[in-house]
């Protein structure tokens, strides 16, 4: 086992195209990184730069301590599930499992000992004798896990193993590799597009989009999914993580009558002093206009929130209302022109859309108790917790803290 | 009415499709036949009552080709010459074929099209400048005359019906056995190789069928009686005994069972290897 280190690893292709500029993670022993991040984040190349598979062009690249920029795949000691898994057809499971450790020239009962013990281990035991194209997908999935079991290796890569998979099986996999990681302890570094996925699965993600401009990293932030959720340095990040995503509008923070205010879209909402210090960049944007972000469970009807006072309160009109049982998503609009920045358009661009879709208003999403949801249409007083606002600055779209 | 047309056209078309294929399968099969009765006929018989079956049934044009120790002989130089051609073949085009699809160099493009420009070039417009190029080498008379011709005329079909299929091999797979430890020449041997089976096997069965009735090439450069093919010997029967038509037919016929045999055997494969490689590529 081993820890995996990117030293301001960067790559560009022999075209002169710059996939990946300045990333620098430190994967610890035994860790579960997820990266994550929209399609030409530079994220799978990152994991084939590790497997050997892409070419390091700058930085270094440590697996252990040792620098691998030049060592082949083979010898990286690393092993790999791939999305559409890459199981070879001609071969058995057992064969497909066994195949690497056979190249290696390991003695034929150590390979039998290995294979059964992964076999017993995913519960593919049955399986062992049929060929790949006998298998649904889960199982597949799970032969694909077991190739790379048996190479005890230093480090699990993973590029979007579970993408194939439908929705319900996708989870319990999810679930189940979680498990088998921390059973095994085997570092382990792991791709995905779904911001959900890498929520629940990494003990850290790492946040990654594609190089904008000249110098700037792929990696925006890297840190524990709670911390990520809580504190996100941008608004890419902040938008990015969290289903449904984070609302913003244009806004302002002033002092009137010696209260401190957060003013948006007509509305005014007063703030603790206490949430405000703990940002104390936040005295420079007095009276400027800012972005602030509102997390959908921010909100609350008014009525589940008996001691609200009326400073904390808003009206809406909700467009749409969705019932999901245990929560309720109300929809509506506010009467402010949308937040676009060039953090938002990507992010607008990975769900396939672009600024024409916001229109000329500000659409916020709010998340409610179920039991007190309202009308599609009823006018309903939401309370907002200020507490939990977050600062962006309009022009640069970092956090400000 | 309506309903009861559709049937009818079903009917109809089903008829159409059978008389075809039956039409087809006659033209096939009316010689064949006629030969294969033939042989168990004399000559007499042929000429008085060439339809029908034999009677008596002759059996000694079989037995006394059967029997010929210059029969046997053409078998084993056909055998040798069928066999050395494809196992040539094989690894050479394979290996050729791997390079043209899975790595980028320059001038690939214009190897493979100078390849596939060879489908195009027939052999009989080659037959002066090779007949003079194999006497300078020497390999006249010499049963590598015809297989090594043979190889260089077979590599542009076996490379275009290959490249395809190595292409469709997903990347992934590529990737999976390079971390599992392959080098390029284990991932051709380990991978490649077993996944184009059916395209294998259709190159082996057309280079085989291919060479067991070549004509041209072995009679231009097997001089010597003791090197000659079946089809060289089938013709010297012809010449040779022109009026026992019951033998020729006899010896025809024992020449081409081989090459039937090994049709039957890998039809399928023949046709899966060639479609597959087609629609996919």
């Amino acid at each position: 086992m081993a820890s995996i280190t990117f030293e301001n690893v960067g790559k560009v292709y022999p075209g002169g195209t710059r996939a990946i500029y300045d990333v620098s993670i430190h994967v610890e022993d035994g860790e579960f990184v997820v990266l994550v991040g929209p399609s030409g984040c530079g994220k799978s190349t990152l994991l084939r730069m590790v497997a050997g598979l892409e070419e390091v062009t700058e930085g270094k690249l440590y697996i252990g301590d040792r620098v691998v920029n030049d060592v082949p795949p083979k010898d990286r000691d690393i092993a790999m599930v791939f999305q559409n898994y890459a199981l070879y057809p001609h071969m058995t499971v057992y064969e497909n499992m066994a195949f690497g450790l056979r190249l290696r020239k390991m003695p034929d009962d150590e390979i039998d000992r290995r294979v059964q013990e992964a076999a017993r281990i995913l519960e593919i035991h049955e399986y062992l004798d049929r060929r790949p194209k006998a298998l649904s997908g889960g199982q597949r999935q799970r032969v694909a896990m077991g190739r790379a079991i048996v190479r005890e290796p230093a480090a699990f890569l993973m590029d979007e193993p579970l993408s194939n998979l439908d929705a319900k099986l996708r989870v319990q996999m999810r679930s189940e590799i979680g498990l088998l990681q921390e059973r095994l302890g085997t570092t382990t570094l792991y791709v995905t597009h779904d911001q959900t996925e890498a929520m629940t699965m990494g003990d850290r993600v790492a946040v990654l989009r594609k190089i904008s401009h000249e110098g700037e990293s792929n990696l925006q932030q890297i840190d524990t999914p709670r911390n990520l959720y809580d504190n996100p340095d941008n608004l890419f990040v902040a938008g990015f993580i969290g289903s449904p995503s984070m609302n913003f509008v244009y806004g302002t923070i002033q002092e009137e009558n010696g209260k401190l205010g957060v003013k948006f879209a007509g509305h005014t909402l007063s703030v603790d002093r206490e949430a405000i210090a703990k940002r104390p960049s936040l005295s420079n944007y007095a009276g400027k206009e800012i972005v602030i972000g509102v997390r959908p469970e921010a909100f609350e009807i008014a009525q589940a929130v008996p001691n609200a006072t009326d400073d904390q309160k808003m009206t809406v009109k909700p467009q749409l209302v969705e019932q999901l049982g245990s929560e309720a998503y109300v929809h509506f609009e506010m009467d402010s022109p949308p937040v676009i920045t060039p953090d938002i358009q990507e992010l607008l661009e990975d769900q396939g859309a672009d600024e024409e879709t916001l229109g000329s208003v500000t659409k916020f999403t709010a998340r409610v108790n179920p039991d007190l949801a309202p009308e599609t249409g009823q006018e309903t007083v939401l309370v907002v917790d200020t507490s939990k606002l977050h600062y962006f600055d309009k022009d640069t779209g970092t956090a400000i803290r | 009415m309506a309903v009861a047309t559709i049937p009818v056209r079903r009917v109809l078309s089903r008829t159409v499709l059978y008389v075809v294929a039956l039409a087809v399968l006659a033209l096939i099969l009316v010689p064949l036949v006629y030969a294969v009765l033939g042989g168990f006929r004399t000559t007499g018989q042929i000429a008085e009552r060439p339809v029908g079956l034999p009677d008596p049934w002759i059996f000694t044009n079989y037995l006394g080709t059967l029997r010929s120790p210059a029969f046997w002989r053409q078998v084993w130089n056909s055998t040798f010459i069928a066999l050395a051609t494809t196992l040539l073949i094989l690894p050479l085009s394979s290996l050729a074929a791997f390079a043209l699809a899975r790595y980028r160099f320059r001038g690939r493009e214009a190897i493979y099209t100078f390849f596939t420009i060879g489908l195009l070039y027939p052999v009989v417009a080659a037959t002066l400048p090779l007949w003079l190029t194999l006497r300078d080498l020497d390999l006249l008379g010499n049963p590598w005359g015809v297989i090594l011709p043979q190889v260089a005329f077979g590599l542009p079909l076996s490379i275009v019906i290959l490249r395809p299929f190595f292409r469709n091999i997903p990347d992934d797979l590529e990737d999976a056995a390079i971390i599992d430890g392959c080098g390029p020449l284990r991932f051709y041997w380990h991978v490649m190789l077993p996944l184009s089976r059916p395209a294998l096997s259709t190159i082996s069965v057309l280079t085989i069928v291919g060479s067991w009735n070549a004509f041209l090439l072995p009679l231009l450069v097997l001089t010597r009686q003791d090197q000659w093919t079946l089809p060289l010997g089938v013709n010297n029967i012809s010449t040779q005994y022109g009026t026992d038509t019951a033998l020729v037919l006899a010896y025809t016929v024992l020449s081409i069972v081989p090459a039937l045999i090994l049709y039957a055997i890998a039809e399928r494969h023949i046709v899966s290897g060639v479609t597959s490689g087609a629609v996919k590529g």
